[in-house]
């Protein structure tokens, strides 16, 4: 624990007025973000609050209207989405966001033939690569899906597409990694798998969380921020959250008490 | 490759002068080298070229000329003509990939009919609307079947390298990029610069079939670069099935023998393709592949229980 201080300190991602206009609607107002090696940050807020928006900035998806984002204090505004896994960032998506007709170890196989960065492979063939098998085996033993291998993404349960989700972006091997929602559409029994997959994450990723789960959120997360109407309306660690009577109001309208942890 | 894949087609390559014209059976593997290459884009990275004559139709000429004109020796004119279609796929393709779904389909069209025409007003380089006449084979292959024999040899050869293609991360990467273009992105690859790699690869297979093409009749016709040609390609892969390596070589052995022999008694033939289009779209949409497997899938049911 000698130097966890210092590293723990280290701002892994920063966001510094990062904004978002729709012709009239600005869907991301001037957020500042910074996330801190080895936390796991999470930003909550209404519908609407601009929360994958934002994410679509930090990946590329959209370019920002404005602001700036750096990683490890370099400039990434504005890089193109396929360069985020080369430059440590992955990203699961809200929704299902897969490759339906290939296997789920294909899936996998995507992301971690792409870290791997072999380069444009023409005359070998795909299975011939041991890296790139122990990835794919490692990512999917991660998030339990080690015996669906063979099957096709779109033959499997919206709750194993949700899993398969996250182990593609792990399968990329992110010193960043970005869950938009990985709870959302699961059955409780489904939620509580995803919830398990998550804390044992927790610590060995930076990550980067949106999520509506206020039990889950309240319990795993370092830092929060929450977000309404496309700005930052509180940052901090879970407790001052809970108690910040501005984050009641956004989402319930009233002074009432965040629903607490377990 | 395995022999299991090759075995078959090996078997067929021997069968058909048996079985067609030498001119057809010859036809067949042209059909089946271009329709090989347009499926890499179809199948495989889920782009619809409807402008793969551009590029056999300027390999055609390439060849054609350098026969005609100046005699060239056989791997001169099919080395040209291989780089003629990979040239042209390459730099329509910079422009075609730029868009997607219709709008890359209308481009690849567009650039068909530019070509179509400047082929059909150069008549002093082309001929025309005449064609091209007087293209000499090179030495050895005049006689028909030696050209056959070589031409299954160019379409085997191609069978394996697109098998090689696709079973590469490369033909992987290509298949996602056909599931789902986003998610390639997002986990590294630059899906323009894969698309742009496998329609020039397409060009220059393409360009191996219009080489031949040029060969086989001693004639480059202008309809080699008409759009109604990238038709036939799209259409034989679609009837074949455009899910397996396969289906495109079925398709391009169907059509051809359906186009000759129905076409001999009724010149209003193509109706009979449409109404085959028709019932391959609604009720198989793998084509004769899937048709295939489901009657043997069928067949096993029943043998099974009686």
């Amino acid at each position: 624990m000698a130097q966890a201080p210092l590293a723990l300190m280290a701002t892994l991602l920063e966001a510094e007025g990062l904004t978002k206009t729709f012709g009239a609607l600005r869907a991301v107002a001037g957020v500042d973000l910074a996330v801190e090696a080895g936390s796991l940050h999470s930003v909550i807020g209404p519908n609407g609050a601009g929360k994958t928006t934002l994410f679509n900035l930090i990946t590329g998806e959209l370019p920002p209207t404005a602001g700036r984002i750096t990683l490890d204090g370099h400039d990434i505004t504005g890089r193109a989405p396929h360069a985020m896994p080369g430059l440590g960032i992955a990203r699961s998506f809200q929704r299902n966001n897969l490759f339906p007709n290939l296997t789920v170890a294909q899936n996998v196989w995507t992301a971690a033939f792409a870290r791997a960065r072999h380069g444009l492979r023409l005359w070998r063939s795909a299975v011939g690569f041991a890296d790139v098998a122990a990835a794919v085996a490692e990512a999917l033993g991660e998030v339990g899906l080690a015996s669906h291998g063979g099957r096709k993404a779109r033959e499997m349960s919206h709750g194993d597409q949700r899993l398969l989700e996250v182990a593609i972006a792990l399968a990329s091997r992110p010193r960043l990694l970005l869950l938009d929602e990985p709870t959302s559409g699961l059955s409780p029994e489904e939620t509580r798998r995803m919830m398990g997959l998550i804390r044992t994450l927790r610590g060995r990723y930076t990550i980067l969380l949106i999520e509506h789960k206020m039990d889950l959120v309240m319990t795993v997360s370092d830092r929060i921020t929450v977000m309404h109407f496309g700005s930052v309306l509180a940052e901090g660690p879970p407790t001052a959250i809970q108690g910040n009577a501005d984050v009641r109001r956004a989402y319930l309208g009233t002074a009432t008490a965040l629903p607490t942890g377990p | 490759m395995g022999f299991r894949v090759l075995l078959p087609l090996l078997a067929a390559c021997l069968l058909f002068p048996l079985l067609l014209r030498n001119t057809i059976a010859t036809e067949i593997w042209i059909f089946a080298i271009l329709a090989l290459a347009f499926n890499l884009l179809l199948g495989y990275t889920g782009l619809l070229s409807f402008g793969q004559a551009t590029f056999s139709g300027i390999a055609c000429y390439v060849a054609g000329l350098l026969l005609k004109h100046y005699g060239l020796s056989l791997p001169v004119v099919m080395v040209a003509g291989v780089l003629a279609g990979a040239l042209s796929a390459g730099v329509v393709g910079a422009f075609c990939i730029q868009r997607v779904g219709l709008y890359f389909i209308m481009l690849t069209f567009a650039f068909n009919q530019m070509a179509y025409f400047i082929a059909y007003q150069w008549t002093d380089l082309t001929g025309g609307e005449d064609g091209l006449p007087g293209v000499p084979r090179p030495p050895g292959l005049e006689g028909g079947l030696a050209f056959y024999a070589f031409t299954a040899g160019c379409f085997l050869i191609t069978v394996a390298f697109m098998k090689r293609i696709t079973d590469s991360p490369f033909g992987l990467v290509l298949q996602a990029i056909r599931e789902n273009e986003g998610r390639a992105a997002a986990v590294g690859y630059d899906v323009k610069r894969y698309k742009w790699l496998a329609f020039t690869i397409a060009g220059a297979v393409s360009g191996l079939g219009g080489v031949l093409y040029a060969m086989l009749f001693g004639i480059v016709p202008l309809a080699a670069v008409h759009w109604l040609r990238s038709g036939d390609i799209v259409f034989m892969t679609l009837i074949g099935g455009s899910g397996s390596l396969y289906g495109p070589i079925i398709g391009a052995a169907v059509y051809t023998v359906l186009a000759e022999s129905v076409s001999r008694y009724w010149d209003r033939w193509p109706i009979l393709l449409g109404l085959a289009f028709v019932v391959v779209v609604l009720f198989f949409r793998g084509g004769c592949v899937e048709a295939w497997e489901r009657i043997a899938t069928a067949g096993w049911r029943r043998r099974r229980s009686p």
